[in-house]
């Protein structure tokens, strides 16, 4: 009996407290540094972090390729987190407990990289995010944890308000948008920006599904609602539906999309209805484009994927790409004596970094983890994703919870 | 078989094992063995439905939604420690469980399984509505459990779903033995006769919905404090269907089968993780062949490889 | 409300419902046949979409295209018979399905790692202009859509009454001993049913194309095919097809009259109505399912 309790009192006292608390210089070695990644690689979302990884790891090879990081190479390793905030939090910890990584950086999913946001601030590990726009991951603030290439909710909120009123001149907005998160997000946004920067609120907010494969009643709806224009959130399949039905059934008001629909394959999918379509572009330039930096770019990416499926690369690569020289510029910034403190400190002092031009500028301070508030709003004109002539002049709010 | 002071002892035994392993193992591997458990937990209940009953429902995953959704908001909204929220939340389940019983009772087949898919869909979307209270489709962060005033690590966490798992198994061994079980089996096999010897195919029916929806709100409970994030999607058609593939193959109506069979399948895709983006492919074709191979479920392929001369009737999978 | 508000949404209720209906026609008469509910009919559908795709990089018009579809999709669904589910046909009716499910699981990844997610598109046989007639508006590959799904009901209406193999499959639905001891082969008549019920799947997937978009999701189409089934009554055909359009039309009205959250649930909410009074479906007849 004595043996037996003592064993219960060992493992209620294992249960309260843990065995290892010390955060420790994990994953910086003499010649390398490991860095995790993780994403969607299966499931619904693939497509996000396929891209995601790919992007990333084309980026480590060619800051190894020139000599790594004040003498380090860099050693990605990814898992999958099958867009599932449960086996992310299982793909963070493997990377953190079995592969001991330095940092971790996020190609995934809003509520995936959720998910592993309490973990890793108990981990005290640096993460960054790259393509979630999960709101918990810059606020509240918080010393570990950065987002690049995305933007905030609130930011496409604040843009697409401005825009539709600005350049639309809109009086009547009609708002369609998809039970999803992301693009339910960015409808929400955009209706609450709407009302505090404006007073207005949109002629109609109407809701599809997921899966549906009709939107007549929708757009029929929106009809109805006279509107000067209607912005449409959902995916780039959906959209291109909407707006070929949108032709069948007459209507003439102008489409705005989301920031995920300015893609090259929206505009093919469409098959020719997607014209005078406008939307903000997380990117600059996007795939396919024909400006030399752009098709260098591709050529460079295709050489390193030759076997991948066509639409590839796409926005995500790009994006992941930009984000991991963000990644390694602060790392050497961060000088050979590599802590997770020196790194998180060379990532706050980070103004105005871009590798080249195919990317947004990202700015960090010690106030706020926000990387990136710009948008490139962009316009559908021959078949292609050309920029719009037209910037903000209302100045964001977002910073201001920051002060 | 053995005398239920063996079973009760084999299950301390088994409780203990899994107790010291986790302690032994990294939080990694000890999270994994957790989220194999909380999905034994879920086969085991899905399988007194289906197996021992012979019923259908594709809403199983919707019912560890219930028990997760209000076993987190109980414990964050009105202050319930953990060990009364899962519970609690698993009893809401059961009621959900038995409104649902109650108009299944005069269907069955085909007509039953769309009726469970409907429930699922509305499941789905009261959550996505009332997204003040359970975060819509942007997800819950779960209410951390504490004991004592301090939170518990993640071993703790861990202790926690082992026990609740090995209460739950031994418990179902023990419905399939007793009245109970055996009104289950009576039902499946044959309704006409049950009824005929004045056993209630409703009131059955009922309970037997009503148990596997308590133990999926068990499962979710434990779930919500094990991840610490729940959403929508983690519980929808997908995750009901892989439930499904546990049981059948395991073996409908053996409880060793479900034990298996959902630590086995719901382990494969952190097998699979060298194979990166193959593992979707990979995790169709090992369902596939396992079917096809062993149509009858692991548990009946182990009693062919391993014969036992038949001494008691055993309750015989259809 | 003009009546040609009306008029516009039935229309799109009717050629979507007609989507439906071919997939629940696709469900039901395998069941009919051999007691097997196809799971993974939706992936049949997926597959015709993408053979439409690649059939069409080649250059082919789409004449050619259509026909060879509807041969690969029977060639298929008469290999994964032989192959898949004839092994497990003697297994509960539930592993059965399982399987199928498996099956289609194992298309659809296979067709994601090699396609990836990014939509493609394919043109309508008859161009993407609409047609206006009155005021009213039509998608003609829509309206080609619902013709395609009366004739497709009437040719498989017309094999069942007959045509002696359709009569053989209805006699070994009725009973399967007695059809034996009448000659009728059992093997081949389940092979009839899957490569039929495969061609159906597979040309729901080629004439959806046009309008729904080529991507790995196309199969999702199968729980809206289910819910029509189960509407009509799960053993019959012309069941299948109405409730095929009845979802499609409720689907349509709600959304307008209800708003897009309850659009999802009014297909379920009518199901489970209807199921509460009449257990059977609309013109299901009440036989003892083994499922």
């Amino acid at each position: 009996m004595n043996t037996f309790s003592s064993a219960l009192r060992l493992v209620a006292v294992l249960a309260v407290f843990p065995l290892s608390a010390l955060a420790q210089q994990n994953g910086v070695g003499p010649d390398s540094v490991t860095i995790g990644v993780f994403g969607p690689i299966s499931g619904p979302a693939s497509y996000i972090g396929l891209a995601g990884r790919d992007g990333a790891a084309l980026a480590f090879k060619e800051v190894n390729d020139a000599g790594g990081i004040n003498g380090r190479k860099i050693r990605m390793v990814f898992e999958d987190d099958a867009h599932s905030p449960a086996r992310a939090v299982a793909a963070a910890k493997k990377l953190v407990e079995q592969d001991k990584v330095f940092m971790l950086m996020s190609v995934g999913g809003s509520n995936a990289t959720a998910g592993t946001i309490d973990y890793v601030k108990e981990k005290g590990l640096p993460m960054y995010v790259s393509i979630s726009s999960a709101p918990a991951v810059t606020f509240p603030f918080a010393r570990t944890l950065f987002r690049g290439g995305t933007t905030e909710t609130a930011r496409y909120g604040e843009l697409y308000a401005e825009f539709l009123r600005e350049h639309y001149k809109a009086k009547r907005i009609v708002i369609l948008s998809g039970r999803e998160e992301y693009p339910r997000n960015e409808g929400d946004a955009t209706v609450a920006k709407l009302k505090e920067w404006f007073n207005e609120a949109p002629a109609a907010r109407i809701e599809f599904n997921v899966g549906d494969k009709d939107f007549t009643p929708q757009l029929s709806a929106a009809q109805r609602a006279n509107p000067d224009v209607i912005a449409f959130f959902g995916n780039p399949a959906e959209a291109a539906l909407a707006l070929r039905q949108a032709r069948d059934l007459g209507v003439k008001a102008p489409f705005f999309v989301g920031a995920n629909i300015v893609d090259p394959a929206f505009i093919a999918a469409a098959r020719g209805s997607a014209e005078t379509a406008k939307g903000f572009s997380l990117v600059p330039v996007l795939p396919g484009s024909r400006l030399p930096e752009m098709v260098q770019w591709e050529a460079k990416w295709k050489r390193e994927y030759p076997n991948a499926p066509a639409g590839r690369p796409n926005n995500f690569d790009l994006i992941a790409y930009a984000d991991a020289y963000v990644v390694t510029d602060a790392m050497k910034r961060a000088g050979p004596a590599l802590t997770q403190d020196s790194f998180i400190a060379a990532l706050e002092a980070t103004r105005n970094y871009k590798v080249n031009g195919l990317a947004t500028a990202r700015s960090f301070s010690t106030k706020h983890h926000i990387g990136n508030l710009q948008l490139v709003p962009m316009e559908v004109r021959g078949g292609a994703w050309e920029p719009v002539q037209w910037s903000s002049t209302h100045q964001s709010d977002i910073l201001k919870r920051y002060e | 078989m053995r005398t239920p002071n063996e079973r009760t002892l084999l299950c301390i035994g088994a409780a203990a094992a899994l107790l010291v392993v986790g302690a032994l193992v990294g939080s990694y591997p000890a999270y994994l063995l957790g989220l194999a458990m909380v999905n034994v937990i879920a086969a085991v209940g899905l399988n007194l439905l289906v197996g021992n009953s012979g019923q259908i429902s594709l809403c199983h995953s919707s019912f560890m939604a219930v028990g997760a959704y209000s076993s987190s908001l109980l414990a964050s909204g009105a202050g319930l420690p953990f060990w009364a929220a899962i519970p609690a939340g698993s009893v809401v389940a059961a009621i959900v469980g038995a409104l649902l019983g109650l108009p299944a009772r005069r269907l069955h087949g085909i007509y039953l399984a769309l009726a469970t898919l409907g429930f699922l869909q509305i499941v789905q979307i009261v959550v996505e509505e009332f997204a003040d209270f359970t975060g819509g489709v942007r997800g819950l962060n779960t209410a951390k459990p504490t004991l004592l005033g301090s939170p518990l690590t993640s071993y703790g966490v861990y202790c926690v779903v082992a026990i609740v798992c090995v209460l739950a198994v031994w418990l179902a061994i023990n419905i399939k033995r007793s009245r109970i079980g055996r009104e289950f089996d009576a039902v499946r096999l044959s309704p006409h006769a049950a009824q005929a010897l004045g056993i209630s195919v409703a009131r059955v029916k009922l309970t037997a919905f009503a148990l596997s929806a308590a133990y999926a709100g068990l499962a979710g409970g434990l779930f919500a404090i094990l991840v610490g994030f729940i959403d929508p999607n983690e519980f929808g058609i997908a995750a009901s269907l892989r439930q499904l593939t546990y049981i059948v193959v395991g073996g409908l109506g053996s409880i060793g089968g479900a034990i298996v069979g959902a630590a086995l399948l719901s382990g494969l895709p952190e097998l699979l993780r060298p194979i990166k983006e193959y593992t979707d492919f990979a995790a169709a074709l090992v369902l596939l062949g396992a079917l096809l191979f062993m149509p009858h479920g692991l548990a009946s392929a182990w009693q062919r490889l391993t014969p036992k001369p038949k001494a008691t009737w055993r309750g015989v999978p259809a | 409300m003009p009546a040609s508000f009306y008029v516009q949404l039935a229309i799109a209720g009717i050629s979507v419902g007609s989507v439906y209906a071919l997939i629940a026609l696709s469900i039901v008469v395998p069941f009919k046949a051999s007691g097997v509910l196809n799971f993974g009919q939706g992936e049949l559908a997926t597959l015709g979409a993408y053979a439409a795709l690649v059939l069409s990089q080649f250059g082919l018009p789409y004449y050619l295209v259509a026909p060879l579809v509807i041969a690969s999709g029977a060639l298929i669904g008469l290999m994964i018979e032989r192959a898949l589910i004839r092994p497990v046909i003697k297994a509960p009716a539930f592993t059965v399905i399982i399987a199928t499910f498996a099956i289609g699981l194992a298309i659809k990844s296979a067709i994601a790692l090699h396609w990836g997610d990014t939509p493609y598109g394919v043109a309508g046989p008859f161009g993407d202009e609409p047609l206006v007639f009155n005021g009213l508006r039509a998608n003609p590959t829509s309206l080609w859509i619902v013709l395609c799904t009366v004739a497709i009901t009437a040719l498989v209406g017309g094999f069942f009454k007959y045509a002696r193999p359709g009569k053989a499959m209805r006699a070994v639905s009725i009973n399967p001993e007695a059809a034996t001891l009448m000659g009728i082969r059992i093997n081949g008549s389940y092979r009839w049913a899957w490569g039929m019920s495969s061609a159906i799947g597979a040309l729901a997937g080629l004439l959806v194309a046009p309008v729904v978009g080529i991507n790995p999701e196309v199969g999702g189409l199968i729980l809206r095919g289910l819910v029509a089934a189960v509407l009509g009554g799960f053993t019959s055909i012309y069941g299948a097809v109405i409730g095929g359009i009845l979802v499609g039309l409720l689907e349509t009205f709600a959304a307008v009259g209800l708003g897009g959250t309850v659009k999802n649930l009014a297909p379920f909410l009518v199901l489970l109505l209807l199921l509460a009074f009449r257990p059977y479906g609309l013109f299901g007849s009440r036989e003892i399912h083994r499922v």
